[in-house]
């Protein structure tokens, strides 16, 4: 008798890990390689002085809690296009920011996707990918510290930076 | 810095008899919801020897009657209303203790001498008039805080038959515009200083299970990479340089340690597209991915029992608080609140309840909640900005951050919002607390 319980027991539990692994093949997980870390290099990018490439390379402002290019954000972009598909040598970094409000941690995550919203638009307009490179400072640099929405909306944006 | 390896505790004064009833018996049920606070009396305590320049023996039963408040489970009886000479001689006053209502009493001496100083700390029952704990304590004059922290936990252990957490450890970022560090104290802000001095961004800390090491994203080499820090809790110092855990492109954020520490949950951004949540083995560098869509999904955090995160994804709309179940692939909403803003979930130690802070009315303040989501509670209100929970190790506490009482500062709580309590101090915001595990753990 108690032998049987046991083979039942064991039955039970092949059955239980066989069903489980039966789950876990449902799972969205997966076992990805690691990519090649290719780390910004801080050394390599500085603030553009030059009055008239600064001209060009105007911040790009978003909504609250938004990181989808606006109109005019487009019209600015689509001249730092040009000017870098013209200046090839040159590399951009496009710095994330966000404005005070809300989660530090979750403000980083934003602030990924607006910088990225602006490298995807620069590599539709035929910018070369390793010519793109991205930063997000979250709300941890902002320009402006004051709890208005004048001081806000300068926060929300993508800054640009040039390879030296 | 506290060199506390001075510090022995040297005699348990208790009979064998006396201690093994003293630990079968729960003075007070903590989890009990209905249960009060204990009447305490803490006495000043008496020095003797050298001249008590610093007032060592106040000082050290005023961080004990700090502790045993804070917990919640004693309320402390003001022995100077009743006036000075509760103690006389080795004599309690019995008849004026039970006369104030108190139904414990701690008291004791310190004996200075150059460079030492030995402390005789004593907690009676004042119903039975009996002594319950007895130690004698032998370090430095400037220890003393330390000491009172032990003896708290000696206390606390007694009483309620739980470890405390007086003498545990939390780490915070400290801003120094434009830059932020991470900051070390005891978990009543005291014997603060900085871990790193990296002066660049350093975000995010997260303590190992083991208190041996700190994770945190750093920019310091250009990249948000997260790194890990060796620490040693019991002296609040770095051990070596951090070790790099993830340097991906892209955000390396929000890091947070499974159970047996041998896995870390973090925050990147491989596909050029939105940030997911994934688990590195710390062994092997192997990534495992835990969410696959559009949105973005940051912030996890581990279950006690390592079956499950808790994050956060903006896929419904606004930011709000998911948990997946690892195994099974399931993802289930757990923030309902009429906040559209859900962030920043921290998973108890026991496993029961997920805080995590809500923007209702334009002010954050945090919640509570059962991890099926079915149970609701906003803990903080009408004070500022109240985020970032982070669990004390026995989960009967958060550490937080609050814009009160104007730049923000890390403060200290129970965990059903009362006992608040600020614990720092001084020029430059604090923000993101983490909460060791006690040092009795290593």
């Amino acid at each position: 008798m108690k032998h049987h319980l046991r083979l039942l027991l064991n039955i039970a539990c092949v059955v239980a890990l066989v069903f489980s692994f039966a789950c876990a093949k449902k799972v969205t997980k997966e076992e990805i390689e690691a990519p090649v870390d290719t780390n910004l290099n801080a050394n390599e990018f500085q603030e553009i002085t030059d009055p008239a490439i600064k001209a060009i390379f105007q911040d790009i402002r978003f909504d609250y809690d938004k990181f989808v290019l606006k109109a005019e954000s487009k019209k600015t972009l689509t001249a730092i296009a040009g000017w870098l598909k013209q200046n090839t040598g040159k590399r951009v970094l496009i710095e994330g920011h966000c404005d005070a409000r809300g989660t530090a941690e979750y403000n980083l995550a934003l602030g990924e996707r607006r910088a990225n919203s602006a490298k995807a638009f620069l590599a539709e307009q035929g910018v070369a990918d390793k010519n793109i490179a991205t930063i997000s400072y979250g709300k941890e640099r902002p320009t402006c510290e004051d709890t208005a929405e004048s001081c806000y909306s300068k926060n929300r944006r993508d800054h640009f930076l040039l390879s030296k | 810095m506290l060199k506390l390896y001075r510090i022995i505790a040297l005699l348990l004064f208790l009979c064998a008899a006396t201690a093994a009833t003293a630990h079968a018996k729960v003075y007070i049920d903590i989890f009990n919801p209905s249960s009060r606070s204990l009447p305490i009396i803490i006495t000043p305590f008496k020095a003797s020897g050298d001249f008590d320049r610093e007032a060592v023996g106040s000082k050290a039963a005023q961080v004990i009657a700090d502790d045993l408040d804070f917990s919640g489970v004693f309320k402390n009886i003001d022995a100077n209303a009743a006036g000075a000479g509760l103690v006389d001689g080795e004599k309690i006053k019995w008849d004026v203790v039970s006369m104030l209502g108190a139904e414990a009493i701690i008291v004791g001496s310190v004996k200075l001498s150059a460079g030492s100083a030995v402390f005789e700390l004593r907690l009676y029952d004042a119903v039975q008039q009996r002594q319950m704990v007895g130690k004698q304590y032998e370090g430095r004059a400037e220890d003393y805080r330390e000491i009172a922290h032990r003896f708290a936990n000696e206390v606390f252990k007694t009483m309620t038959g739980a470890k405390g957490v007086f003498d545990t450890k939390i780490a915070y970022v400290k801003s120094e515009m434009p830059n932020k560090d991470i900051a070390i104290s005891d978990y009543d802000g005291a014997n603060a200083h900085m871990l790193t001095s990296y002066h660049s961004l350093t975000i995010g800390p997260a303590f190992s299970h083991d208190g041996r090491q700190l994770a945190f994203t750093s920019y310091k080499d250009g990249n948000p990479n997260c790194y890990a820090l060796g620490v040693d809790l019991y002296r609040g110092t770095a051990k070596g340089a951090a070790k790099i855990v993830s340097r991906k492109k892209g955000v390396n954020i929000t890091p947070d340690w499974s159970p047996n520490d041998e896995r870390i949950a973090l925050t990147l951004n491989l596909n050029n597209g939105n940030s997911e949540i994934y688990i590195q083995t710390l062994a092997t560098g192997a990534l495992e991915r835990v969410t696959n869509d559009w949105a973005t999904d940051v912030s996890p955090s581990w279950s006690s029992d390592g079956r499950m995160l808790a994050f956060v994804s903006d896929r419904t709309g606004g930011p709000q608080i998911y948990t997946v179940d690892l195994a099974a692939g399931r993802f289930k909403r757990i923030s309902y609140n009429e906040s559209n803003y859900n962030t920043s979930p921290a998973w108890s130690p026991r496993g029961d309840r997920i805080a995590y802070v809500g923007q209702v009315g334009g002010r954050y303040n945090i919640f509570i909640t059962s991890t099926d989501g079915q149970y609701q509670q906003q803990i903080t209100s009408g004070q500022g900005n109240n985020e970032e929970p982070a669990w004390s190790p026995d989960g009967r506490f958060l550490a937080f951050s609050s814009s009160r009482s104007g730049q923000k500062e890390i403060y200290i709580m129970r965990a059903d919002g009362t006992g608040a309590k600020r614990v720092t101090s001084g020029r430059g915001s604090k923000a993101e607390p983490a909460w060791a595990p006690g040092l009795m753990n290593q």
